[in-house]
């Protein structure tokens, strides 16, 4: 009787657990799960747990708690106070280096899976294949942490332990704003020259997110010892991995290694094409299409907009609506030899009126 | 008197010999069978090496629970201990030591104790029976057996037991005791009980072997398959995992012979039912007899 009710009791928390919150909403195929083609509640089926496959955090960084106080397995007697974890700081960060399933390293659809659901409490236990919560908390965190610091002392994250517990106002905590750099110069050895990269300009004129190049960082990436600084062998591939994204790096090396350092990447002075009146706005693949070409695009607007026609074109996108006179005629009036920039009025008035004192309209 | 001439008594030398031989050859009843004294049930603990972490809080630990002035836990986080390679002592059950490792940010951290041997050549060296191995895996010293011979110092293969030198009245000798009164108690031993990382997973044996080997088959890139302590000296309760070569962390070699193994078949098997003693006075009241004979023959 007494197996029973603690065979009951096993059970009824597992269901709980196991149980998708929208069983029938996954995007997964049901034979990722199961082997038969209908499996029913006595007959679930079930295949080993395809973990790697299904973990999702539905999370983003700003819904996720800021802080989480570790107490789960405290005890009076323990020699330091529980960790005040700064989830968020940590969780936004995550972004750039494996994301959330870092540390969320298993989680079926639904809901986010908490530690302990999975990692024992006790660590005098039956199943040791699962590390208890306690030392599965510390590796994730020492994991890391000891990487680019050897110090992981145990105040290092603790506070001691005092008999009166108080828990010490826990805030949210943030990574420290990252100064992004201007310009970085890479000095080449294989290509003799140099790579000058504008870091902000990616960012701020290209538009490009900080997981767009750090894809697969790690922590210490930055946070890293000087005496490790020199550890580092690329190869050629993962140099390249930031850039190859949007830069062809296997056959056009001379776009970006250069003899000298280079000046920025400005669209008007490098190109001729002035992006900053009609264009600021568009993504760089609006008009290069062409993935990793970014050359041999034509100035002309129906290099791009070849659906413009004198039926469908609304002038007044170019800032200037045409008035009641000027309205029925053809582009070619004003824009003698599809020269747009220096629009005429010779064909139709004489000398005394000119562009750009007398308009055709009304300038928005 | 029946006589006897000079074949016959080699005869009786010659078969008297291959008794002996026999019973010294044959596979006897060792002090620390598992057979006589192991219980399947018998505990064991997992050192991984990779997780290891080197907060050295088990020693810390370990020398609270046995009352050997641990002092401040924050002594502890000092990492210029690892400069020098230590060994367990009078003062402490339990040292952790650095090795160098493949990642200058992660030295491996190898913990070491007495390895609790299955078969434990301590045990079977002590002349009083001062050592002996529990049911539950923990091989104990007794104080009140103990004459201070220190023959387990000698005999164990890990160099273990340590002696109190500087004490002339009373010595003792130190060792790991896997927490026998704690575990009594249903505790963990305290080492197990503090690491924070669970770099020490405390279970019985034959279940800590299967998580080893799971663990191996796993994360072929993270261990060399090899569990130090699962055949070493024919067992240990103690084992280890690790990512390099056991030899370059300064483990003995060690084949699946039990260390006690030889010399106990050899002393059993000359005092095994008193037949070689036996032999041996016969012989040599055979010699005393042929040579009283001779010079009783010179007599006459």
């Amino acid at each position: 009787m007494k197996f029973f009710s603690m065979l009951i009791l096993l059970i009824i928390p597992v269901l709980c657990i196991a149980q998708p919150t929208q069983h029938s909403e996954l995007k997964f195929n049901c034979s990722l799960c199961h082997s038969c083609e209908s499996p029913t509640k006595t007959n679930p089926c079930l295949k080993a747990c395809p973990r790697a496959e299904i973990i999702t955090v539905h999370h983003s960084a700003e819904e996720a708690p800021g802080y989480i106080i570790l107490d789960k397995f405290k005890n009076v007697e323990d020699n330091y106070a529980p960790v005040n974890f700064s989830h968020k700081a940590h969780a936004e960060m995550s972004v750039m280096a494996g994301g959330c399933e870092m540390c969320h390293h298993y989680n079926p659809p639904g809901r986010v899976v908490a530690c302990s659901e999975c990692h024992s409490q006790s660590r005098i236990r039956d199943d040791l294949r699962t590390p208890d919560l306690k030392g599965a908390l510390h590796r994730q965190c020492i994991d890391c942490h000891r990487l680019w610091s050897s110090d992981v002392a145990c105040a290092d994250c603790h506070h001691e332990n005092i008999t009166n517990i108080n828990k010490a106002d826990p805030v949210d905590r943030y990574h420290p704003q990252i100064e992004e750099p201007e310009r970085l110069v890479y000095d080449t050895d294989e290509m003799e020259g140099y790579v000058t990269f504008y870091h902000s300009d990616h960012t701020n004129i290209f538009g490009q997110e900080c997981n767009d190049c750090h894809k697969q960082e790690s922590c210490v990436s930055c946070h890293i010892e000087e005496q490790m600084l020199g550890n580092i062998n690329l190869s050629q591939e993962e140099k390249h991995d930031a850039c190859s994204g949007c830069h062809d790096t296997d056959g056009d090396c001379e776009s970006c290694h250069k003899e000298q350092i280079t000046p920025g990447f400005y669209h008007a002075v490098s190109t001729g094409f002035n992006l900053s009146k009609y264009h600021s706005k568009v993504e760089c693949g609006g008009c290069h299409t062409t993935p990793k070409v970014f050359k041999g695009l034509s100035g002309s607007c129906a290099a791009c907009h070849k659906n413009w026609s004198l039926e469908n074109f609304e002038h007044s996108i170019t800032g200037l609506s045409l008035d009641e006179n000027h309205s029925e005629n053809d582009c070619e009036d004003c824009h003698v030899e599809n020269d747009y920039k220096n629009p005429t009025c010779d064909n139709c008035h004489d000398e005394e009126i000119f562009y750009p004192d007398f308009l055709p309209g009304i300038m928005k | 008197m029946a006589t006897q001439n000079r074949r016959d008594f080699l005869k009786t030398v010659s078969s008297i010999g291959i008794v002996t031989a026999g019973v010294a050859a044959t596979p006897t009843k060792l002090k620390a069978d598992p057979e006589n004294i192991l219980s399947n049930e018998r505990n064991g603990v997992l050192v991984d090496t990779t997780v290891c972490i080197g907060c050295r809080r088990c020693e810390w630990a370990c020398k609270k629970s046995h009352d050997m002035q641990p002092g401040s836990i924050d002594d502890y986080d000092d990492k210029s201990i690892f400069d020098i390679k230590r060994r367990p002592d009078h003062t402490t059950h339990t040292v952790i030591n650095a090795y160098k490792g493949n990642s200058i940010s992660k030295p491996i951290m190898l913990k070491a104790q007495c390895m609790h041997c299955d078969k434990p050549a301590c045990v079977s060296a002590c002349i009083v029976g001062a050592f002996s191995k529990k049911e539950n895996g923990s091989v104990v010293w007794d104080e009140s057996k103990c004459i201070g011979c220190r023959y387990c110092m000698v005999a164990c293969p890990f160099q273990i037991p340590a002696f109190d030198y500087h004490k002339a009245i009373e010595p003792d000798i130190h060792k790991c005791d896997f927490c026998a009164e704690r575990k009594g108690n249903g505790k963990l031993p305290a080492c197990v009980e503090i690491c924070p990382v669970e770099a020490l997973t405390f279970g019985n044996r034959a279940d800590l072997v299967t998580l080893a080997k799971d663990r191996i088959k796993k994360n072929p890139k993270r261990y060399v398959d090899h569990i130090y302590g699962e055949t070493e000296v024919g067992g240990t309760s103690w084992m280890y995992l690790s990512s390099v070569d056991f030899a370059t962390l300064d483990f003995p070699v060690l084949s699946a012979d039990t260390a006690p193994g030889v010399s106990e078949s050899i002393q059993h098997g000359i005092f095994a039912y008193f037949i070689p003693p036996i032999a041996l006075y016969a012989l040599l009241g055979g010699i005393m007899y042929i040579s009283k004979q001779k010079s009783n023959k010179e007599e006459e």
